[in-house]
């Protein structure tokens, strides 16, 4: 039941589809509700672009990496980027805060990844990086399908 | 994906469909924000019916437009999230311009709002 696995790609906006599939697919193992999954795409989703407009603005050159663990019904992921880092994280994670306003960013990132998981730790230093780990646990099959 | 569909001076619906992430934002928002711009748009429908992915990239597609609609005191309808979207909507305050009604009744209603009948 338990499993592992290692996603590497480059900071291009078209792979944020992608690192939101092959989660999805390694999670499929746990029979997650149509909402579990959604709300766990959509933290993916936050976290992966994040690191590409954040940590590389777009480059297309830097490398993030997606770690993840499964054991028993609950995922723990960690995105990697080794870009520019995060000055402030406290001030990151404040709802609504975003340092590119321009590119329509609405600053609900993190608030949308605290929301839809069960523990987000933001662990960055400027100019080497930032790693966001995610936890999130499934409720047990009998209980969803009781819910459905 | 998506479908945009002017309906007289006025209206804008905008179908999203598939995936809306920051990738596929750029492409709705080219396609939209010259029409805004043009001046005779009061109304904003984004009927999500067709849409089976948006993260907060979708949020900010929404407020943008709606700050190029607030001079002309624009009017935005989402219409058709999911539970997930409208939770996404939730925490950005975007709640009171969800509509528990198909496009269809939306714009009936908005008939009688654009032309006054």
């Amino acid at each position: 039941m338990d499993n592992e696995i290692t996603l590497s790609f480059i900071a291009k906006s078209e792979n944020e589809a992608l690192a939101r599939m092959v989660m999805s697919s390694f999670i499929a193992a746990i029979d997650p509700t149509i909402e579990e999954l959604s709300e766990f795409k959509t933290v993916i989703s936050e976290a992966v672009t994040n690191a590409i407009v954040h940590g590389y603005e777009e480059d297309g050159v830097g490398k993030i990496e997606i770690h993840a663990q499964r054991l028993d019904r609950e995922i723990v992921v960690s995105i990697v980027d080794y870009g520019r880092g995060i000055r402030d994280v406290s001030q990151a994670r404040e709802p609504l805060f975003t340092t590119k306003p321009e590119q329509e960013r609405s600053g609900m990132g993190f608030t949308i990844m605290e929301s839809f998981s069960d523990d987000v730790e933001i662990y960055s230093i400027p100019d080497r990086g930032t790693t966001v780990t995610i936890t999130k646990r499934f409720v047990p099959i009998q209980e969803s399908s009781r819910i459905v | 994906m998506h479908e945009v569909e002017r309906v007289g001076d006025e209206i804008i619906i905008i179908r999203l469909k598939g995936e809306l992430d920051h990738h596929s934002t750029t492409d709705i928002r080219n396609e939209i924000v010259p029409l805004i711009k043009n001046g005779s748009i009061k109304v904003l429908v984004w009927n999500l019916k067709d849409l089976n992915f948006m993260d907060s990239s979708g949020i900010g597609l929404i407020l943008g437009r709606m700050r190029e609609l607030a001079p002309i005191e624009g009017q935005t309808i989402i219409v058709n999230p999911s539970p997930t979207m409208k939770k996404i909507f939730q925490f950005a305050g975007l709640s009171p311009y969800i509509y528990n009604e198909s496009e269809i009744e939306i714009m009936s209603k908005l008939g009688g709002i654009v032309y006054g009948q």
